[in-house]
């Protein structure tokens, strides 16, 4: 009986795993052949093939240009920042012992905003001086910046034991709110210059992928994301209390900072390429918990797809809604996000 | 045989616990009372090596506690502290598997249904932990912390339980110290923190009586269940008595006395 009963979950884990892959490949496919410029579904394959050597009958210049050099590098991205969001905030939720936590909401997003800001106001001659930073420089400011924050909410608002669920919205009201005022300072000293790049990169949303960024963000979203895959374990450890997982043989220490430090590196980097986009992190693995429970061993791979799934949708609606016009991402994820989060309030409350 | 000896906790400005030695033997319950404030919870510290000491050394089976892995810890004592809240939907099978976690276990599966029978949750495995009566939780907590040394090892393990009974009914207080009796057999030592002295009257073999931090008794329950020292310890009038139905020792704690003389004086 316990047997059969371990066996199925496992089963149930997969089999919705596999679902939720096959979903965002739907999803995937309607959001290449959608926007301002349809695109047929033999079109998109002709388009996709051809790289690979098949020349079919659908094939479409124009259409294969619009395909492989502007929508498939910003779905990739959205797919990379939407899944970097989901299972971070699914891994903060885990280790604050929070259902509320959220990278935006804590502040691990507007510290990444400072640092990014920091980096294109004060520091502009650095990029083009360094070659080193031309690239890496703004997601590298990003991320020490979500670090900064992550720790600041961690030991401000995090008590040892029990639950501090108000404590930490609280400590990340605070720090967002001076991540906000110093990101005020900074753009007041800046040049016309500095601004104008600013005012790009805030409004950089998903319109902002290419090829060339798409490596990096790879790189810097999958493997932090694979570590926190592997620390799944240890997080229902903790979901007990600090107290219990070292009692159950966890390295507790180690743990904490390998997964802030994953976490601050994925919304640093999504922070860096997109901006912030809010509530990703926290309606995702809700859906996933709600749906199959909260082992983090399901809620995290989860999260990944499910928010990939969730901001190519909010991405494919921003993009069809007010065409030719685009409409920010953020509009639609904090439209979407923030009635959820009253609720969940609501349900907090009784 | 876990050994503490000569511990002591300080801090900045006070001495917690004040150099106690105390030697749990595995097949024994050793019950550890005192008034709040003596430095029960401390000394649980101490013990489970979630702090260290300040002085003095706790073995296990003759290693030191401070070299140990958690990881190894796990292996050979289990810990249950006074509240564990959880805050996510895990049903009740899910939050017992997870005393497993760091456990090279040869058969989890027999030893999850060993003692989810032995703490009679087994109709409860499918429900959502939260949920739970605080009794159903405490059973379930119980027996998240007994699959850890639940597996027969060549090595003596020990399970220490800070006030395991506490928000308990009667029957299910009895429920608990029942199943903590059954590790007897199975070299495990048990070191229990309680509030109750006619349940430790009742279950244990030995009793650790601290005050103010330092120990006042610490040997066989007989010796230590005595009036003069209990209620030296506890600062309350305490009477033992022998029921002859039972042939158990009643502890009687009443200031009917005191009471009677203060409104004689009157």
């Amino acid at each position: 009986m316990a047997f059969i009963q371990a066996s199925t979950k496992k089963h149930l884990s997969r089999w919705v795993l596999v679902s939720l892959t096959v979903f965002l490949v739907v999803v995937l496919l309607i959001s290449l052949t959608k926007g301002a410029y349809s695109i047929g579904f033999s079109q998109a394959f002709a388009a996709l093939v051809k790289p690979l050597g098949f020349h079919l009958e659908a094939f479409d210049i124009r259409s294969s240009n619009v395909l492989l050099k502007i929508r498939l590098p910003r779905i990739m991205l959205a797919v990379l920042v939407g899944g970097g969001l989901g299972i971070s905030g699914a891994a903060l939720q885990g280790l604050f012992r929070n259902p509320l936590v959220e990278p935006g909401l804590i502040g691990v997003s507007s510290g990444s905003a400072l640092f990014a800001v920091v980096f294109l106001v004060l520091l502009p001659g650095m990029a083009s001086t360094v070659p080193f930073l031309e690239k890496l420089g703004l997601p590298l400011f990003s991320f020490i910046g979500g670090l900064v924050n992550v720790f600041a909410v961690y030991y401000l608002g995090s008590k040892k034991e029990g639950e501090s669920t108000a404590t930490i919205i609280l400590a990340g009201v605070a720090i967002n709110a001076l991540a906000g005022a110093l990101i005020g300072l900074t753009l007041f000293y800046a040049d016309d210059t500095a601004l104008r790049s600013f005012t790009f990169w805030s409004l950089g949303d998903l319109s902002g992928a290419t090829w060339s960024k798409l490596p990096i963000a790879a790189v810097l979203i999958c493997i932090p994301s694979l570590v926190l895959l592997r620390g799944s374990k240890n997080l229902n450890a903790m979901a007990l209390g600090e107290k219990e997982a070292f009692y159950m043989g966890v390295n507790v220490n180690r743990t904490k900072v390998i997964l802030l430090v994953s976490t601050a590196l994925i919304v640093g980097v999504a922070v860096s390429l997109t901006g912030m986009i809010g509530f990703v992190g926290l309606i995702v693995p809700h859906l996933m918990r709600i749906s199959f429970g909260a082992d983090h061993q399901l809620v995290l791979p989860g999260s990944f797809l499910l928010g990939a799934i969730l901001l190519n949708f909010s991405d494919l609606l921003a993009r069809t809604i007010a065409i030719p016009a685009e409409m920010p991402i953020g509009v639609i994820t904090s439209l979407l996000g923030a009635p959820f989060f009253m609720s969940l309030i609501y349900n907090l409350k009784k | 045989m876990l050994r503490a000896s000569n511990i002591q906790f300080r801090t900045k400005n006070q001495t917690i616990l004040d150099s106690t030695s105390l030697e749990v033997e595995s097949g024994q319950i050793t019950a550890v009372l005192g008034p709040n404030g003596a430095g029960k919870t401390t000394l649980f510290k101490l013990i489970s090596g979630e702090s260290p000491c300040s002085c003095g050394e706790v073995h296990y089976n003759g290693l030191n506690v401070a070299k140990f892995k958690a990881r190894q810890l796990a292996e050979i004592r289990a810990v249950m502290p006074q509240h564990s809240s959880v805050n996510f939907p895990f049903t009740v099978r899910e939050v017992v598997e997870l005393g497993l976690i760091s456990i090279q276990a040869h058969n989890p599966d027999k030893t999850i249904a060993e003692v989810m029978d032995l703490a009679q949750i087994e109709h409860l495995q499918a429900r959502e932990y939260s949920l739970l009566s605080g009794g159903e939780k405490q059973r379930v907590q119980l027996s998240r912390v007994l699959v850890q040394v639940w597996e027969r090892k060549p090595y003596p393990r020990y399970v220490l339980l800070d006030e395991p009974t506490s928000s308990l009914d009667i029957a299910q207080q009895h429920a608990v110290l029942d199943i903590l009796c059954q590790l007897k057999n199975r070299n495990i030592g048990v070191l229990v923190i309680l509030h109750d002295l006619n349940l430790a009257a009742q279950y244990a073999d030995k009793i650790l009586l601290l005050k103010s931090g330092k120990v006042c008794f610490c040997g066989p329950m007989k010796e230590g269940m005595d009036e003069f020292l209990l209620e030296k310890v506890f600062d309350y009038p305490i009477k033992c008595m022998h029921c002859e139905a039972t042939n158990q020792l009643i502890i009687h704690s009443s200031n009917q006395s005191k009471m009677y003389s203060s409104s004689r004086t009157m």
